[in-house]
């Protein structure tokens, strides 16, 4: 419902597959005289963005939405918990940013040429998958503090960006200063892409299970943290009346 | 459920305070007991009414019972169940309808609202899209029921509301306002959709600003005004309140808020009520001397020009108006 909400309303295009695209573009143009491993980093960070974008839309961005709506008394006011309705919205909203990594991958390989081979497909595409868990599990982990707050969509415009840096889908975090390594450490996606690239470029040695066991390990922690804090927050809204105002 | 309970709702002395806070360095905190210890129940089967002017406290109570505001003091039980404590258990059972514009997926169809929150309240989704078609034949949105809602009328999007606050078919149903902006005619197809409801055995706990409408439909109702009950009883009960009284109903044009406050003064004068339909002004004057106070208001107002007095039995309005006076 949220996703066909979502598509009714033409400017989810802009965040969420414009703007990566135009990241990736801008990656490759620099790239276009290198193939193989910096092409790929280009396209699967552009394909990152769009996954964070999409959930960070389906977990906060809605929720500001329903808010605004007047939609958000009555879903709260249903048996199912809201937490859960946050979950399904981040999960779908980050497999719907598939579909932007996988348009974003078409055009690097016919429109810029880029070849981009993947030594592993079987263990990418559990890294993929882990990726996207860990994205929703992240969506969820922010959300319960979009509950808390008029200005949803200012915290989702927020998130966007860091995000982005710090899970290295813009650039190597190599590149960023070093107090800002535990921050990237600190999120799945980090590991996760790490661990797609390590399955694209063949090197499947201890470090691509490490990537695994962490983005599979920080997805439960933050889905843990999740539930707990929506628990704290669905009270403190009941109890604080703040659920209509907008 | 717990063992069947006497009383669909019940209510015991509950307090709901707001606390807010303005500023950033200099927070200035404020205190509103927007509920000061009301108590009622609620039969089976029983339409109930909640009345009272804005601000009294009606939506605050509703929101307590229905799980979305916790209670400061107090306690209250829907269907046996505590509303701080079991609100999974009584989400399940009620059923919300809410007056108003909001509270609609606008980009999507009138059906796609029905089908996401019968999933929201765990529909089977075998009986799912038959209870969406009958849902929609009861409030007679069929023919429009795969258009989108931004596309409806007032009167469509709260027959659509009532269609939503059904789609768990639930045991007691809390209507806050529901004819709210509608026109006579959609007011008086919800009025008979509300009527069928209770017809089939549904409680039923309603506010509303129209006293006709009170009248109509309720079998009790509880006056609230300034967060507490005022008075409790039967519209015919609550009638007696003002048997002592006549109204004297001046039709006028050119009346002043000094007229209506010279009025007020008057020793024999108990209320004064005053709208405005058209430039046409409607003055409702309660008072215990009958046809022979005519004459005092027909010179107290001799700046305006009168088209028509008479005097009135007066009604469940009239009742209300002393009582929240």
């Amino acid at each position: 419902m949220s996703q066909l909400h979502f598509f009714a309303d033409p400017q989810w295009i802009i965040p969420n597959v414009i703007a990566p695209f135009i990241f990736t573009a801008v990656a490759l143009m620099f790239f276009q005289n290198v193939s193989g491993s910096l092409a790929l980093y280009a396209v699967l960070g552009g394909g990152m963005m769009g996954m964070w974008g999409n959930t960070l839309y389906g977990a906060g961005f809605a929720l500001g939405f329903d808010r605004w709506n007047g939609t958000l008394e009555y879903v709260l006011a249903t048996p199912s918990r809201l937490v859960w309705i946050v979950a399904g919205r981040s999960a779908s909203s980050a497999v719907l940013g598939l579909v932007n990594a996988i348009a974003i991958l078409c055009i690097a390989v016919f429109g810029y040429r880029a070849e981009l081979g993947i030594a592993n497909p079987v263990l990418f595409l559990l890294a993929l998958v882990l990726t996207l868990a860990s994205l929703s599990s992240l969506g969820v982990l922010f959300s319960s503090s979009f509950l808390l707050t008029r200005s949803a969509s200012v915290m989702t415009n927020g998130l966007e960006m860091p995000i982005y840096v710090a899970s290295g889908s813009m650039f190597p975090i190599a590149l960023l200063p070093f107090w800002s390594h535990p921050f990237s450490w600190s999120l799945g996606p980090t590991w996760g892409i790490e661990a797609m690239r390590y399955a694209a470029y063949g090197d499947l040695d201890l470090g691509f299970w490490i990537d695994i066991l962490v983005v599979f390990a920080s997805t439960i922690i933050y889905l843990a943290i999740g539930f707990w804090l929506f628990g704290i927050v669905e009270r403190k809204v009941r109890r604080d009346a703040t659920l209509v105002e907008y | 459920m717990p063992e069947k309970p006497e009383k669909a709702i019940v209510a015991r002395d509950l307090r709901r305070i707001y606390r807010s806070s303005k500023g950033v360095f200099r927070k200035k905190h404020e205190i509103v007991e927007a509920v000061k210890g009301i108590s009622f129940e609620v039969e089976f089967g029983e339409l109930f009414g909640l009345l009272g002017p804005n601000g009294a406290g009606k939506t605050t109570t509703i929101k307590m019972l229905t799980t979305l505001l916790t209670p400061t003091s107090g306690a209250a039980k829907v269907l046996g169940f505590d509303v701080a404590k079991d609100v999974i258990d009584i989400r399940r059972r009620i059923g919300i309808i809410f007056g108003g514009e909001r509270g609609l997926y606008y980009r999507v169809s009138g059906r796609e609202n029905l089908r996401y929150f019968a999933d929201l309240y765990g529909v089977p989704v075998s009986k799912r899209d038959k209870r969406i078609t009958d849902l929609l034949d009861l409030v007679g949105l069929s023919d429009r029921a795969d258009t989108k809602v931004e596309g409806y009328s007032r009167g469509m999007k709260q027959r659509l509301h009532i269609a939503k606050g059904l789609i768990n078919d639930p045991d007691v149903i809390f209507m806050d306002e529901p004819t709210i902006g509608l026109d006579p005619e959609a007011a008086r197809e919800t009025r008979a959709m509300i009527k069928g409801l209770v017809e089939k055995g549904k409680t039923i706990l309603l506010t509303t600003h129209y006293m006709f409408e009170a009248d109509e439909l309720c079998s009790r109702i509880a006056v609230i005004s300034n967060g507490k009950i005022v008075a409790l009883d039967s519209p015919s009960e609550l009638k007696k309140f003002v048997k002592d009284i006549t109204v004297i109903e001046v039709e006028a044009f050119g009346l002043a808020n000094t007229d209506l406050d010279v009025l007020r003064r008057q020793a024999d004068v108990t209320n004064v009520s005053a709208e405005l339909e058209g430039e046409r002004q409607i003055v409702r004057i309660q008072t215990p001397r009958g046809s022979e106070f005519i004459p005092t208001v027909t010179k107290l107002l001799s700046r305006a020009k009168i088209v028509d007095i008479r005097t009135k039995e007066p009604t469940l309005e009239d009742a209300y108006l002393k009582l929240v006076a």
